[in-house]
Order: structure tokens, then sequence, then C-alpha cells
């Protein structure tokens, strides 16, 4: 530890460093995959387009990496403003707003890079790529960009079923198929588009080298069950994006980048080294999408003794092991590489008998609650931070919900802050502060309860 | 039995202030009856199994207490209200309900409700975002699987047959209002946008049949009548989000002008085209309520796998419907209009608004928290852009 580190609240890792300035890569890959002439994708991350795009030599930038990089640099009042005189009222996603601002922007300027934009700028794209998964801003959001952008909009779909629907016989398979049939019309797509046919060895090769990277990541983030938590959620928050982004890419640097910091937190581990540099006192989990402009502000509560150790989103699944060597087509490999239906995910998460009383009891009531959150347990959380995003129903509308079964399962008490992931007039983080200064008697409260009732920490 | 004491209209506003009336008689009567949410879940499947299909609507008149515990206020204030009305109880003759994957509030609360309001059976059908062929497969898929839950719950087969005659009742029923709404184009309109509403509210908590019964009495009253809505210069057209209570329209009609014609989800969306009748009806019936139902939240796009892209050609496929309902209904006018924090018709705004200034027609975007109160402030905009457009 430098001495500077010293002085800082959160003892960041040295690791971290090397991820975070490997994001910045999007932004010159696409400036210089433009000037060169080759095509260029802002993309939704969704979790399947990555290796794709990669194996057709399709550069791809992040429209909603860029809002955070705005967000977190200052840089996003006149996007925001912008999307806001174009008609687009302002509750919509943060992200969005800057972006189609941005598109805006650049429309004016015949197509280029607002001088105003950080990191260089996301350059005009070749092509857009919108997603059903995750929330309705992924496609209505680059949908709207048309009015700004000529560039051809392509949709991939992404199953959402219900717990119990999706634990209906035939129900995985069929999405599967699904899934396999969306993948192959988005590459027969681009072989259109771009005039050149996929690279299926390229393609497989990349689906084993991201599979080793998220195993590493996610080896990284079990470490942080230890106490004290060896790695604060704003390593976290700087390490994921290389991951969610650059992945296809560089899977092997990324990769060897996450084995660095898996080492690092694992000597933290083995000597008590925490991620704050005070005594941890409150280990807390973040809900939500954290607030990019303003993350200083875990600085504060980092010099009170509070320790983010988990997040609840953004994490890699647990590595699993499936036999392909049966699967010939390409597409189903990779489908059948990354879809773990809910069957599946609880049996990777519970040992056989658990998982299939969890199983009867979804199909019986729709849901479990023992499975809610069971994060809180093994990292041994003493308060959860939910942050309701004004501009994101998606990570906001759950959290009463969570608040109320946190305390129902876990006896963990909740400390919400409003807020937003770009717009900094909607977070106050004076006021936020107060209020978790005295979230702190909360939280020693419910320490003694959780004794009393005998769960564990 | 139950004596029918009133028809046409005045039914109509009976069940519109009292909407579970008719469906708490039915059930005393042995009756089950199935809440669905949104315009997406598979009515002609509940029918054929001889439920009765009751939409699930919020009160822009009740103030939410109990849904707080478990939806933040910044979220779709319609999809809070119904939970709150669920939570006190004010659902407790449904025997089930199914949601769809509406968007991203309505899909979470299908997972809420299920947790919280507990009603006895429910279904979700993750109903696809895009339209193109593998996502008719996908939703034909799904509603195989919303029939083996809907079997299992009544435990009696959904035959072919059944189907096939549910859809035609339904059709039926799509036809009549088709026919309902052609009684706007006059001018001045027979019906204001305010019994509009009325009627299309009482339709959603009637079985099918009975819902044509009532309809065509109102049609054949309507027909008749020698007090219907005064001339005024504005003719309007409301686009936008659910609109199930009259206040809204009573704010607008209030004012220089009728709403002669909708798009909405209580209104024409629900019922303008009719379902084909397949050989397999599930391919009807996932077409149409992917392909041809129209809410921002399903993509559409002008050609699926484009390599070029046109807005305007885009707009034109997305909206041109619009553009024949104002010639169709003679409007001179529109209000679009949406509760905060609907994602999915915010982003639409501004698409929607360059649509209508390219075929010359004037709009005005509204915002509303989906209270009564909340229209007052409207009211001067509503004036303003009536005295632009006249």
């Amino acid at each position: 530890m430098t001495q500077e580190d010293k002085k800082r609240p959160i003892n960041r890792l040295q690791s971290m460093y090397a991820l975070r300035a490997y994001v910045d890569k999007i932004y010159t890959a696409g400036l210089k995959a433009k000037k060169e002439g080759r095509p260029v994708a802002w993309c939704m991350a969704e979790g399947w387009a990555g290796p794709i795009l990669e194996a057709m030599d399709v550069e791809t930038v992040y429209p909603e990496n860029y809002g955070t990089i705005c967000a977190a640099s200052g840089a996003s009042t006149p996007f925001l403003e912008r999307a806001d005189a174009e008609g687009f009222p302002t509750h919509l996603c943060g992200y969005a707003r800057n972006g189609l601002g941005y598109a805006a922007l650049m429309r004016d300027l015949g197509g280029e890079i607002p001088p105003e934009a950080p990191a260089g700028g996301m350059p005009k794209p070749t092509l857009l790529l919108a997603s059903g998964m995750a929330c309705d801003a992924r496609f209505k959001w680059f949908q709207a960009m048309g009015r700004y952008l000529d560039a051809p909009l392509w949709t991939l779909e992404s199953p959402s079923p219900g717990a119990r629907e999706a634990l209906m016989d035939g129900a995985y398979e069929r999405d599967v198929n699904f899934l396999v049939e969306e993948l192959s019309n988005f590459v027969a797509f681009l072989e259109r588009l771009l005039g050149k046919k996929m690279d299926w060895d390229r393609l497989d090769e990349t689906r084993e080298g991201t599979k080793e990277m998220n195993a590493v990541w996610y080896k990284v983030n079990q470490l942080r069950k230890a106490r004290p938590g060896p790695m604060h959620s704003r390593d976290f928050w700087s390490s994921m994006s290389a991951s969610m982004y650059l992945g296809a890419t560089d899977p092997e640097v990324i990769t060897g980048l996450y084995r660095n910091m898996y080492d690092e937190v694992k000597n933290r581990v083995d000597n008590k080294i925490a991620g704050i540099n005070s005594e941890e006192k409150y280990r807390l989990t973040f809900i939500g999408l954290p607030p990019w402009h303003s993350l200083g502000f875990f600085d504060q509560l980092a010099e009170r003794g509070w320790n983010f150790v988990t997040e609840a989103a953004y994490h890699p699944l647990k590595p699993f092991d499936i036999d392909l060597s049966k699967v010939s087509n390409p597409i189903e490999r990779y489908v059948r590489s990354r879809y773990r239906g809910l069957a599946q995910s609880i049996y990777d998460l519970y040992k056989p008998e658990e998982a299939a009383e969890i199983i009867e009891e979804v199909k019986r009531d729709g849901s479990a609650h023992r499975v809610y959150y069971r994060g809180v347990k093994e990292f041994q959380i003493d308060g959860a931070f939910l942050h309701p995003l004004l501009t994101c129903r998606a990570a906001t509308f759950a959290l009463p919900l969570v608040q109320t079964l946190l305390m129902e399962v876990w006896k963990v008490p909740s400390l919400v802050i409003e807020g937003d992931i770009v717009d900094t007039t909607l977070f106050n983080p004076a006021e936020a502060l107060k209020k978790a200064e005295a979230f702190e008697e909360t939280m020693d409260h419910y320490k003694k309860v959780r004794k009393e009732e005998g769960l564990g920490w | 039995m139950v004596v029918k004491a009133s028809q046409g209209l005045t039914r109509v506003r009976e069940i519109y202030q009292d909407r579970p009336l008719r469906v708490r008689e039915l059930r005393a009567e042995g009756k089950k009856v199935m809440g669905y949410l949104c315009i997406y879940p598979v009515l002609e499947m509940i029918t054929a199994l001889d439920l009765v299909p009751y939409r699930i609507f919020g009160d822009m008149r009740e103030t939410i207490t109990k849904a707080d515990a478990y939806m933040p206020t910044v979220v779709c204030p319609f999809l809070r209200s119904c939970l709150d009305l669920g939570l006190k109880g004010k659902y407790d003759f449904l025997d089930g309900v199914v949601m769809a994957h509406i968007c991203d509030v309505g899909a979470g609360l299908a997972g809420i409700w299920n947790m919280t309001v507990k009603t006895p059976y429910s279904h979700f059908i993750d109903t696809p975002h895009t339209i193109h062929e593998t996502a008719q497969e996908q939703q034909k898929g799904l509603l195989k699987d919303f029939q083996k839950s809907l079997e299992s719950f009544t435990g009696k087969e959904l035959s072919p047959g059944r189907l096939k005659e549910a859809i035609e009742a339904h059709n039926q029923q799509r036809a009549l209002v088709r026919e309902f709404y052609d009684l706007k184009k006059l001018d001045p309109p027979l019906i204001s946008g305010t019994e509009t509403i009325q009627v299309m509210v009482a339709l959603m908590s009637l079985p099918v049949e009975e819902g044509s019964e009532l309809l065509r009495e109102v049609i054949n009253e309507v027909k008749e009548r020698r007090d219907g809505p005064p001339q005024k210069a504005a003719r309007l057209l409301v686009w936008g989000s659910i609109i199930h209570d009259t206040a809204i329209m009573e704010m607008i009609e209030s004012l220089d002008a009728n709403v002669v014609m909708d798009d909405t989800c209580v209104g024409s969306r629900a019922y303008f085209p009719d379902v084909k009748l397949t050989n397999d009806p599930l391919e009807g019936l996932a077409y149409h309520y992917l392909v041809e139902l129209q809410c921002p939240r399903t993509f559409k796009e002008s050609t699926h796998g484009g390599t070029k892209k046109d807005y305007m050609t885009d707009l034109e496929t997305r909206f041109s419907y619009l553009g024949d309902y104002a010639k169709d209904w003679k409007v001179n006018g529109a209000i679009l209009q949406s509760v905060r924090y609907c994602d999915g018709h915010g982003y639409e705004v501004p698409g929607v608004e360059d649509y209508l200034a390219s075929i010359g027609l004037s709009s005005i975007y509204l915002e509303h928290d989906y209270t009564e109160g909340g229209l007052a402030p409207l009211r001067t905009r509503v004036q303003a852009f009536l005295e632009m457009i006249s």
C-alpha cells in the first residue's frame, strides 16, 4: 500500500487500475476503426452479441457505458439538455437521454463527434444493436435514435420468463431454440450488411475465452465474502466493464488482468487487509445502479467504516460445465454455454435435496423467498443500500419489495437513497450522508436481532 | 336469475360506476373470473374455457397507500394503483390473473402481485418485443404453455373447436366496436369520447357475449339519439397510455373539442384488427396478440433485417394507421398523452409528433400523474392548443 493509498478512505486495488484503463480502449478502438473504414456498432450490453460482432470484425461501442463516462466526468449536462429539448420526457433512462442528446448533436454536426464529448467520443455507427433483454430502454432508445442516425438497427430478443413458467416442461428448450434462431438471424443480417461470412471457429474460440474470463472474475468476487471485505464496490464497478464490454475482444488479456486481481484480493484475504482504510464496522451490499457522477460519496461512507463488500447487479453467473461435444451447430453451442435455465441455476447454487424443494416451492407459489438475495447471508451483510433511480424503472421497481424481503427473510435493514445514474441534479450527497449516519443505529440494532434469531452474523 | 334492470347507455354507466357488479353475480352462479392486465393476455383462451375475462384497472381517484410497501413512486402510477387495489382486496373476486410482458414494470408487477396479492391462479406470458417470424413462433410456444396452465386450472380441455368459437365471439365484438366507432365519424359525433370510455370499460367488465349484446343496444340507441355531443371546432385523436377513467376525456371535452378517435388500449388498440381464423387457432392468436396490437412496447420496423434505414419510412410503417384514423375520422388535432414514468410511450413521443407533422396534423404532448387533480393544470395547455389549431 502506498502512502497515498493510506490517506484515501477506500483502499483501492492496484490491479483495478489496469482494468479501468482498459475500458478507455473501447473509445480509442472505435475511433480508430472509423478512421480505417471498419464497421462500428453501437450496442447495448446484452450478453450475446459481443463475441459474434468480434468474430465479424465489427468494433463495438457502448452508449450505455458512455453514459457512465459522461456522468463520471461531469460531461453529461449538454447531452441531457439536448435530449430534453428534443422532446424526450425527463424521466427516461439517464443513459438513453445522454445518448439521444449526443446523437442529436452529432446529426447537427453532420455526423462528426461533438467537441464536448469525453474520452474522444463515439464515432458515427455503421450499425445499431438493440436488445430486448433487461429493460425497455434497450430497444426503445435505439429505435428513437433513428431520428438522428441512419444506421440500420437490429433488435436481439432475449427471453425473460416468469419463475413458475420457466419451470414448465419444455420451456427451457423452447427458449434455447428461440435464442439460437435469433442469433442465427442476426448473423445472417451481419453477413448481408458487411458482405462477409461469419468466422465460426473464431466464435468458438471467443466463447471459450470468455467462459474462462468469467470464471476467474466470478472467483474474484467470491473472495469478497471474507472478513474484512477485501474489495470495495468502487473497485468492482471500475473492474467490471472490461469483461462486459471488451470480454469478446481480448478475453485472454482481460482474464490475465482478473487473475492479477484474484492474486491481489487473495493476498488481502490471507492477511486480513480490508477494502477500506478504516476499521470495517458495517458490511453493505449495494442494490441498484450506482451514481456514476458521485462515486466519491462512498469515500465519505468508508471513513465511517462502511465497507461495500458486494452488489446485486453486474455479477457474472456461477460457472457451469456443459458437454457440447454432440452439438454441431456453433450458435447452439454458444447459446447452451451461456443460457442457464432456472432449474439448472437452482441446482448450481444449492445441494440437490434443497434445490428440489425450492423448485417445488416455485412451482407451487411462483417464488421461493429463501433464495432471495442469498448473497446477503454468504457475504454477512449488515445493511443494504438501495438506490432507486428516478430514470430507471427496471432497476428500481422491485426495491421496496427487496427491502421488505431482506427484512423478513434475513433481518437486514435497508437504507433508501434516491438518485440517478447520470443526472447529478437528482442526487443530494449531503442529505444522503445524513441519512446514512442515522442508519448506523438501525444496522447496530439488527446485528443484535440477527444474533438473537440465530441467523449467524 | 338476475333480472336486467336497464339497457344501453344506462346499463353502461351502471357498470362503469360499479365494475364488479356483473362478475360478482356470475361468480355467485359458479363462474370463475380471470383478471387480466393490459391487452396482451389472450382473452379467447380464457373465454373458451368458460372463464370470465375481467380487465384489471387502477383507480385514479383512490390514494395509493398499501402499494408503497412494494413499488416505488417513480414507476407507472397506473400499475401502482392496480397493485394497491389488489392489496386492499378490491380484486378479491378474481379466481386468477393473467399478465404479460407489457413493459418493465408490468412484467415486474406479475411477480409482485403473485407474492403479495396471492390470487389463487396466475400465469405470466413473456410476450416477445419483436414481431418477426422467430418471435411469432416463440409467442405460439408461450401460448401453448398458457393453454396447459389454463387446462390444469380448470380441469378442462381447450379444444381447437372451443377456441375457434371463442375467437368468433370476440371477433364479433371487435366488429361491433368498429361499428360503434364509426358513429364518431359523423360531425358532430353521435357519441362522445367520455361515453366511449364508459362503453369500453363496461365491455371489459363483462363476458364477451353479454358485452356484445350490450354494445348492440348501445349502437341502436345512439343511432336514434337526439342528445349527442354538440358540434365543436376541434375533432381530436387522443393517443397514448391507458385511459380508463373519463376524467381526461371530460377535461378535454369540456373545451371546444370532441374526442372522435383514440389510439389507446381501452379503445381502438384492443379491438381494431380481427383475429384471423387459422387451421391451428393458436397461430392466428399468436399473430394477433403480438403483431397486430399497436403499442409502443412492441418493436416494429419498416423492414426486418434491412441494411438501409430511412427515418420517415420507418415512421410511416409504425404510424400510418394514425394517418388513416385522422383521415377517416376527420381529425384536425391530436393529443398525445401519457402517465408519468411510462417509458414505452415516452420514447415514442418525438417520433409520433414527427409523423403527425408530416401529414399536417398538429399535436400536443401532455404528461399526467394519474390523479384527477393532476389534470387541472393541463386544461390550460389543451385550451391553448385548441386555439392554435382552430
